[in-house]
């Protein structure tokens, strides 16, 4: 029985993402708020809302507290996590399920194996998938440390336990460097996770990401969705993604799949998964991590196979058997993702919060943004900056990149920062085009770029046409363009 | 007939412009020695059409304290005019080139002060670290010298404009390019 109310405990675009699939399912919507969001788009998109408290997110968005009675109070059966916040958090997942709400996710179980990186490997060489040559157990003597590198050769990787998003990982290149790299990582995991422990891994310098999108339900089917490449990053977050990948022929994509597939069984894993690998130069794939949670990346994989994968948690979740059989999953052309964060790339992606004053969003066919912004928002300092994710789908890749490169160049954002002029060249790079992608690839071709401006002369035409007619600022009859007045509004650009 | 003289300044070039008013919604620009007759047409508050030589191209554009920025095609144009930059006076912003102080360029949080009152610091040396945004930002020394004040603290919220960390140039300032 599908649900009659979920909660989106999340924010801007994944919420309004959420937010779309509930509406098409005629399911009644609850979004929660903190004050800086007031007047964001998933609270004025939602059937109901419920102020949380302040910007800080532990008062808001990270309050298990204050969601838990945000369902209660309204109704809802089921809560959606969307991605970040609490959406990985298992502690999050067992409060719901004693207080009679559904979580649109896997159990609170396999959160917390899978979130430890040394349970997951130990499952995954359980589960006969390939990992990433190295230790299994927690080590705290860099003498064994030392010796486990001799054998397996350098350069390696000194890793923590509970580590994510960079934190906590050193590559080692020779044995003189491995104490201090030992010290050094278990000092920062500790400080960012309140746990230092430590293990080592094999590093491949030049290796691929290759990520397959798992779906489970609870009664034992496991498929995957195929796979999505996400090689290009940045300190270790993703900027571009893309499917197919030009690293995959059938062969390797079937076999890649099948260790997907046997990840997912071998950690019981139920409802939207990604399981990465790495890729290396002589095609040998490795488990790297699974992600428990449905990825912002996700819209390339719906591009190219039509599945709404929302659609497809909230279904899982509400106890209903998967309808899409393995072999009907096929992927048709090419998808790429772009991620707009509000950064200033000629400021080394320095954030770039504060009010847009306009927005034009590109369309056309096989273009799709999922937008969390609008014109006249307040982009708020409290969060992670991402704007929206703008996809594209063409016939090849070929083709998929002169849609993106163009739907870039037609994205106009006033007021805030955003990689665009960056992603455009990026995207226009030959090591790009022909998919030559590896996880250094920012490092190697784009560590220190400067914008190409071959228009100088149009932008000075424009500057005078601007004077003449006074564009580019409001008219001082209209009020903000959103027609909603706020102080968040009317202060002006600086806030603490 | 009107006839008006720019200098436009983007980046560190300054070109001049020489505009001829018309009377349909046009002008006439001589830049570098090229002549272009420019038509434009004000779609909304922050969007104009021109037709430069009967080529089409829209651009947008958004005053700001540094002059019009100007989005063409995709890229960031920062457009200023120079006449107007000389009237006023210098406003240095740290936008593009060495910061002049140390001081962040967005609202964030103080994680920590690397350097204590008395110590010498290199040019480019980090001092303090910043939270903005969920990502940690290093400000660094603009110049040499020693630090002879402190104005935060871990914990604190500060704003572009605050000065969070004194230092006594070594050299004179004025001589640095």
């Amino acid at each position: 029985m599908m649900f009659k109310k979920i909660l989106i405990a999340n924010r801007g675009e994944i919420a309004r993402r959420v937010l779309n699939t509930c509406r098409e399912l005629g399911i009644q919507t609850v979004a929660v708020y903190s004050d800086v969001d007031s007047a964001a788009i998933h609270v004025l998109e939602a059937d109901e809302a419920v102020f949380l408290g302040d910007a800080e997110p532990a008062e808001s968005y990270l309050n298990i507290d204050k969601i838990i009675q945000a369902a209660k109070s309204t109704g809802a059966e089921a809560i959606h996590p969307g991605y970040g916040f609490l959406a990985e958090n298992a502690d999050f997942a067992d409060r719901c399920q004693e207080e009679g709400l559904v979580f649109i996710g896997p159990p609170a179980a396999v959160i917390r194996d899978l979130g430890d990186k040394i349970t997951a490997r130990q499952i995954m060489i359980k589960g006969g998938v390939p990992v990433i040559p190295g230790m299994t157990e927690v080590e705290t003597d860099p003498d064994t440390i030392r010796k486990m590198a001799d054998e397996i050769g350098y350069p390696v990787l000194i890793k923590a336990s509970a580590g994510g998003g960079g934190k906590g990982i050193r590559i080692v290149r020779s044995a003189d460097e491995i104490d201090e790299a030992c010290l050094s990582a278990s000092r920062e995991a500790q400080a960012a996770f309140g746990n230092g422990t430590i293990y080592l891994e094999k590093f491949f310098p030049k290796a691929k990401h290759i990520e397959f999108q798992v779906l489970a339900d609870a009664y034992g089917n496991v498929i995957h969705v195929l796979e999505r490449e996400c090689s290009v990053q940045r300190r270790h977050q993703k900027i571009i993604e893309e499917t197919p990948s030009p690293a995959l022929d059938p062969a390797l994509r079937e076999k890649m799949g099948a260790a997907a597939v046997a990840a997912a069984r071998a950690s019981g894993y139920v409802n939207a998964g990604t399981v990465e690998f790495l890729l290396d130069t002589e095609k040998n794939f490795y488990f790297l991590e699974v992600n428990t949670r449905l990825q912002v990346e996700h819209p390339v994989t719906e591009m190219i196979t039509g599945i709404d994968l929302v659609r497809q948690q909230l279904e899982i979740a509400s106890g209903q058997a998967l309808s899409i059989r393995q072999e009907a999953v096929k992927g048709r052309g090419h998808a790429i993702e772009c991620r707009i964060y509000a950064e200033d790339p000629q400021q080394d992606f320095f954030p770039s919060p504060g009010r847009i004053v306009f927005l034009k969003e590109p369309a056309g066919p096989g273009i799709r943004n999922d937008c969390g912004v609008y014109s006249g928002f307040e982009v708020p300092v409290n969060y992670d900056p991402i704007l929206s994710k703008l996809v594209v789908h063409a016939e090849n890749r070929k083709a998929a990149l002169q849609r993106m490169i163009k739907a870039l160049q037609d994205y106009v954002l006033l007021g805030i920062k955003t990689p665009i002029p960056f992603l455009i060249s990026v995207l226009q790079s030959n090591p790009f085009q022909t998919g030559a992608v590896f996880t250094d690839f920012i490092e190697t071709h784009f560590s220190s770029w400067e914008p190409e401006t071959p228009d100088q002369d149009i932008a000075r035409l424009a500057f005078i046409a601007g004077e003449i007619l006074g564009a580019g600022k409001q008219k001082k009859q209209s009020l903000v363009t959103s027609g909603i007045v706020t102080p968040f509004h009317t202060l002006g650009n600086w806030r603490l | 007939m009107n006839t008006l003289e720019y200098r436009l300044k983007i980046d560190d070039e300054i070109v001049p412009v020489t505009v001829d008013m018309d009377a349909e919604n046009g002008f006439t620009a001589v830049m570098d020695h090229q002549q272009q007759r420019v038509q434009y047409t004000m779609v909304s508050d922050y969007q104009i059409y021109l037709m430069i030589d009967g080529k089409g191209v829209n651009v947008y554009l958004n005053e700001d304290a540094d002059g019009k920025t100007i989005l063409v095609n995709g890229q960031v144009y920062q457009v200023q005019d120079a006449d107007d930059l000389e009237r006023k006076p210098a406003r240095k912003r740290g936008a593009r080139h060495q910061p002049t102080a140390v001081t962040p360029l967005t609202p964030s949080v103080v994680v920590s002060v690397l350097v204590a009152v008395g110590g010498r610091v290199e040019m480019g040396q980090k001092v303090v670290i910043l939270s903005a945004m969920k990502m940690e930002v290093t400000l660094t020394a603009p110049y040499s010298g020693t630090v002879t004040g402190i104005h935060a603290v871990a914990g604190d919220k500060v704003s572009p404009g605050q000065i969070l960390v004194d230092i006594q140039p070594e050299t004179d300032p004025t001589s640095l390019t």
